[in-house]
């Protein structure tokens, strides 16, 4: 009996194996697990073993019967999985037809996501030209001629009043100059600058303007509109700082930190130990820049802000050359 | 600017922490960039005496010095062409960070580590004064006097142990560009008294009156020149704790007369310069502007042609210094200079910024008087740097000063209203509150009003030093800055304004949308490349002045070349199998009397890039590899026109090949061509070193826009059930499919609303010159359910007309 039940337990576990449907696996059950099956019967023999025998066999008849059981449930766990069709195993690890997967460039991505805050916040979105005029792009931004301030920014000349604008700025005059107040947009756009390419800075990359005039708009609502969009990008447990600075179309003019979100403020590498990152400069319109395009000064007053998408772009994917966002390997695109 | 902390401690009490400084002055608006403690800055530098030099054994312009450092003789590689036996030196040990990297163009700093140069172990390193950033030699090594004791740290031997913030100056406040400068902002801070420093000294009974005199010709750009003489002084290197002052700030230490001027410049902000006395023709100076290509060697040795209207500092014969930017070498104070004239004027700002453009030249001096110094402390400054060199270097003080300031500049008077204050920056300060804050960096009231209406006016009176503070709403920026823009309440707007967002963005995030569930990659590519290859289309290409190298000199008129970078870039990274598009600009020059454009002359379109290469589909076990062809990049472009712009589009063969296409289609809507695509010109790819076929297509979008449905209207679906029937035809290769779907429709009276290809055939199973084409067509009545003889009478119609028309036969 013991080398019957022996026999049987390894012919149930080559028919197992060649169970390759859930119907060949019901005929398995029906032979093997079910009221009339060939275990079942063996149990009605154990009537006719002597008392001592008994014990012994009918531990090794429960064995076989958990055994079986196992070996059916995990099989029929397995062919499920494979779902048949029309009798037809499929192994379903084999991978699925797919297409070739598109990306949107970072850039893209993270300027997206800026405009669909400034979206929310009720500024339309305009663009300008990039080769620009010296008029735009300095002088109604009152940036002197012979003014140092005009060393802040290295320019690409096309010929002495022509340049490629060095920031999104020059569309600020040009919205006004169209427009009556109030205006409230944002600008985003590429910008040049004559600086040597390295891992910080190339010879072009992309801003996003800001600039909301009307009546009685004040400093205070700028930091509101600011800390707004901050926390929205950032997420609302970011602190935050601004501290006066200087640029020629802004009076007065800030530069707005956060606390840096890779070390929270402790100080690392990348916010050069102080804890803080910046993130945009922004301030009051500054009233010479009314003068250029016939506003009223004394009627009123607005802001400006303005920020660089790769900068953003870089801190928020942890990238640390900037080069990598114009090499455009598709290995880097393929990951976002 | 470098501000020493010792430094400024003279004239500032500071109870704060290094790290408490440079927030608060952050916080005003004098970015600390950076804080550096000196005497770790020199961990692991020691002084060192050279032993031996001999040859390198594989390096001809390389040496193997020994070298004392006290503790034990070190093998040291080195590059210097001054290295000498008995030299004191400054060694850099393995470990030490060098601060400049001069073979870096940034200048990185680098941790030094045990090397073999050319095979011989190096122990660490002898440095330059570049690399030790105490100056800007980087020809050689730097050596060191007797007193540098062998062995001793050089933090020590600089007595250095100060800290030192590098403190980032905006253009706008000249004013902090010193010791004094910044120590005012500080005292203002901290509600500390500014404690000048007093000046003393003997005046000897000889008349400078009578021993120089100055005449300004151009009082536009000198509207004050102040001058002393000394004389029988002894030129030498200055003492131990002025140099290193200067050190610690980074510049490098020269003479004792020289080092006091840059001293004094460093504390009171103002450039100063000492002429060798005895050099100046009949003891005069005259300050004229040049007139056009006259010639100057200034300090450096260097000779400079001047422009017309750089101001001159002169003597009765010749220039002897470029106003405000750098002195001449023949008026230089050397080791046999006995008597000099030191100058302390005030020049016009623009002049001395043009001088400095123009001949590339930028200076403490210059820096400080473009940005505007102050003229009132001309005076001062004079005094001081006379006191500080009669101290160090001796010599005689000639009685009295030459000052010339024919218009004096006086503090200007600025008024404001306190509800102006308020109303720009959100805040509720009273009328004391701004007076406060104001009258801490010196900004004093002269006159307060209350008017009927209780509103405040303000006059203030701005001292000469803050050439920045013009107007009203300069005075506002002081207030806000000093009130600390963090304590103005973060307020959001109650305004609210509906947007219209132009079409043009949404069309092109549309276009986005597309290609990436198309597959496609997007790349943002520089808009700037060489003029050769701008050139490519034939376009008037916009060429830069002042380009970064020739390779970037133009600005891109077809969105092709850049791609094609990225696509060789790519295959060399064993990526072959691309589909990228970019959005982006192309620029020409245009006859502006002809196209109207914002910047006259100049056009700038928006494009759209496709381009295929590689497998055309993704790798797929049950589907035979193909490779891209056009009809793959043909039907991207008719999936986008479909879905934005129904179906008024044409494909027209180009006749003429474009230049960097072959095989060009042109994409016409309404007959405007709005692009084209096709195959990359295999002269073109051989150019990018490309091995693989690249398909593109390029659309102008500024032109698609035109025919953008803002609003699409909704057409009913249909009443009555389509019947579907395929047919097969076999005509000439010359028919081509575009006809036979024209006609085919035409043939059904309309009834056929579309027919689609499912299958095309040339080869040997059909006869030579023949096609087989198979369609499905779509018929489809408005008024009714079509019965199969009412189908089956069109498609005879059909059959019969295609086989009359073009010889079509229908194929079983």
């Amino acid at each position: 009996m013991k080398e019957k039940i022996e026999e049987l337990k390894r012919l149930a576990e080559v028919e197992i194996a060649d169970c390759k449907s859930l119907n060949d696996l019901e005929s398995f059950r029906i032979k093997y697990l079910a009221r009339k099956g060939s275990i079942a019967e063996y149990f009605d023999a154990l009537k006719n073993l002597s008392p001592e025998e008994r014990p012994t066999v009918g531990k090794l008849l429960n064995e076989l019967r958990s055994n079986t059981q196992r070996l059916f449930d995990e099989k029929k766990k397995l062919l499920e999985l494979s779902v048949s069709i029309e009798t037809e195993i499929i192994d379903i690890t084999l991978p699925g037809r797919r297409s070739w997967i598109g990306s949107l460039h970072p850039i893209t991505q993270t300027l997206n996501e800026i405009k669909n805050i400034f979206f929310r916040m009720g500024f339309d979105v305009i663009i300008g030209p990039e080769i620009e005029d010296e008029y735009h792009n300095f002088e109604a931004l009152n940036f002197p001629r012979d003014h140092p301030a005009r060393d802040m920014q290295d320019t690409f000349f096309i010929t002495d009043n022509v340049l490629l604008r060095t920031h999104t700025s020059p569309v600020q005059i040009r919205v006004m100059e169209n427009e009556k107040p109030p205006v409230r947009v944002i600008v985003p756009g590429r910008v040049y600058r004559n600086e040597a390419i390295s891992a910080r800075s190339y010879c072009l990359f992309h801003q996003v303007e800001g600039l909301y005039v009307d009546k009685g708009v004040t400093f205070s609502e700028l930091k509101g509109t600011l800390v707004a969009f901050a926390n929205q990008f950032y997420g609302s447990s970011i602190k935050f700082r601004f501290r006066p600075s200087y640029f020629p179309f802004t009076e007065p003019s800030a530069e707005m930190d956060i606390t840096c979100f890779l070390c929270n403020g402790k100080g690392c590498r990348v916010c050069k130990q102080t804890g803080w990152l910046e993130i945009l400069g922004c301030g009051m319109v500054d009233p010479n820049v009314y003068k250029f395009v016939g506003y009223s000064p004394e009627k009123l007053s607005g802001y400006a802000f303005g920020m660089g998408i790769e900068r953003i772009a870089m801190l928020r994917y942890g990238i640390d050359d900037i080069r990598i966002l114009f090499d455009n390997d598709v290995r880097f695109l393929k990951q976002f | 600017m470098k501000i020493s902390l010792k430094w400024l401690s003279q004239y500032v009490q500071i109870n704060l922490l290094p790290s408490e400084l440079a927030e608060k002055l952050t916080n005003v608006g004098l970015e600390v960039e950076n804080i550096e403690y000196l005497s770790e800055k020199y961990n692991n530098f020691v002084i060192g005496r050279v032993l031996s030099v001999n040859k390198h054994p594989n390096a001809d312009k390389l040496t193997v010095c020994e070298v004392d450092i006290s503790s034990q003789t070190l093998n040291i590689v080195c590059g210097a062409p001054n290295v000498a036996k008995g030299q004191r030196v400054v060694v850099g040990l393995n470990g030490a960070t060098i601060p400049k990297n001069q073979h870096d163009p940034e200048a990185k700093p680098f941790i030094l580590t045990k090397v073999k140069i050319r095979g011989v172990e190096s122990d660490g390193m002898i440095c330059s004064e570049y690399e030790l950033d105490i100056g800007e030699n980087r020809d050689g090594i730097h050596i060191l006097g007797n007193d540098a004791q062998i062995g001793q740290p050089f933090a020590e031997y600089l007595g250095l142990n100060d800290i030192i913030f590098e403190v980032g100056i905006t253009p706008n406040r000249p004013d902090c560009l010193s010791h004094i400068g910044i120590a005012r902002e500080v005292a203002a801070l901290l509600k500390k008294r500014l404690m000048l420093p007093s000046i003393k000294f003997k005046e000897d009974k000889a008349l400078v009156s009578k021993n120089a005199k100055v005449i300004i010709k151009d009082t536009i750009n000198c509207p004050r020149y102040s001058a002393r003489v000394i004389k029988d002084l002894k030129i030498a290197t200055s003492p131990k704790w002025l140099q290193n002052r200067l050190l610690s700030i980074g510049i490098r230490p020269i003479n004792n007369v020289v080092d006091v001027t840059n001293y004094v410049l460093m504390e009171t902000g103002h450039p100063l310069h000492a002429f060798d006395y005895d050099k100046l023709s009949h003891r005069t100076i005259i300050v004229r502007t040049a007139s056009d290509a006259e010639y100057f060697t200034t300090l450096d040795g260097k000779g400079r042609e001047l422009k017309e209207n750089s101001l001159l500092i002169c003597d009765a014969e010749k220039p002897i210094a470029i106003a405000g930017v750098m002195g001449g070498l023949n008026s230089e104070i050397t080791e046999s200079t006995q008597n000099i004239l030191i100058e302390s004027a005030y020049f016009n700002p623009s002049n001395i910024r043009r001088s400095s453009k123009y001949l590339g030249i930028s200076t403490y001096a210059s820096q400080r008087f473009e940005r505007g110094a102050d003229p009132n402390i001309t005076i001062y400054a004079l005094n001081r740097c006379t006191q500080m060199i009669s101290e160090i270097a001796g010599g005689k003080i000639l009685k009295g000063v030459i000052d010339i300031y024919p218009k004096k500049n006086r503090p200007s008077k600025i008024e404001i209203k306190l509800s102006q204050v308020n109303s720009i920056l959100g805040t509720n300060l009273s009328s004391k509150d701004v007076i406060n804050l104001l009258d801490r960096i010196g900004i004093r009231l002269k006159k307060i009003l209350k008017k009927k209406d209780k509103k405040y006016t303000l006059t203030f009176e701005v001292p000469t030093f803050r050439p920045d503070i013009e107007r009203e709403v300069d005075i506002i920026e002081e207030v806000a800055r000093l009130y600390g823009y963090d304590r103005i309440v973060t307020k959001t707007s109650s305004h609210i304004q509906l947007t219209s967002r132009p079409p043009k963005i949404e069309f092109n995030d549309e276009l986005r949308q597309l290609l990436v569930g198309r597959g496609f990659n997007e790349v943002i590519t520089n808009s700037l490349q060489s003029q050769e290859v701008a050139s490519f289309t034939g376009e008037n290409v916009v060429i830069l002045k002042n380009p970064l190298s020739r390779e970037m000199s133009a600005m891109r008129t077809s969105l092709i070349p850049s791609m094609l970078e990225i696509v060789r870039n790519n295959i060399n990274y064993q990526e072959k199998n691309l589909n990228l598009f970019e959005i982006g600009k192309v620029y020409s020059l245009v006859d502006d009397s002809k196209i109207s454009t914002l910047v006259a002359g100049y056009l700038e379109e928006e494009r759209l890039i496709l381009i295929k290469c590689g497998k055309a589909d993704f790798p797929n076990w049950s589907v035979t590899e193909r490779k891209t062809d056009i009809f793959d990049i043909k039907g991207v472009i008719e999936d986008i026109l479909l879905k934005i712009l129904l179906d008024k589009y044409k494909f027209i063969p180009y006749h003429a090949t474009k230049a960097l296409v072959d095989s060009a289609i042109s994409i016409e809507i309404k007959s405007i061509e709005v692009g084209y695509l096709g195959k990359i010109n295999n002269k073109i790819l051989k150019k990018y070193n490309i091995e693989q076929d690249v398909f593109v297509a390029e659309l102008s979008i500024d032109r698609l826009k035109q025919f953008i449905q803002p609003v699409k209207k909704f057409k009913p679906l249909p009443t009555y059930p389509s019947v579907i029937r395929d047919l097969a035809f076999v005509v000439d290769v010359s028919v081509t499919i575009a006809e036979l779907q024209e006609t085919i429709k035409l043939l059904s009276g309309h009834l056929v609303k579309s027919v689609e290809v499912f299958d095309f055939y040339t080869g040997n199973q059909i006869e030579k010159n023949k096609k087989s084409c198979a369609f499905t067509l779509q018929f489809l009545s408005e008024l009714k359910t079509l019965t199969d003889e009412e189908v089956e009478s069109v498609i005879s119609k059909i059959v019969n007309g295609l086989n009359i028309k073009y010889g079509a036969v229908i194929r079983k």
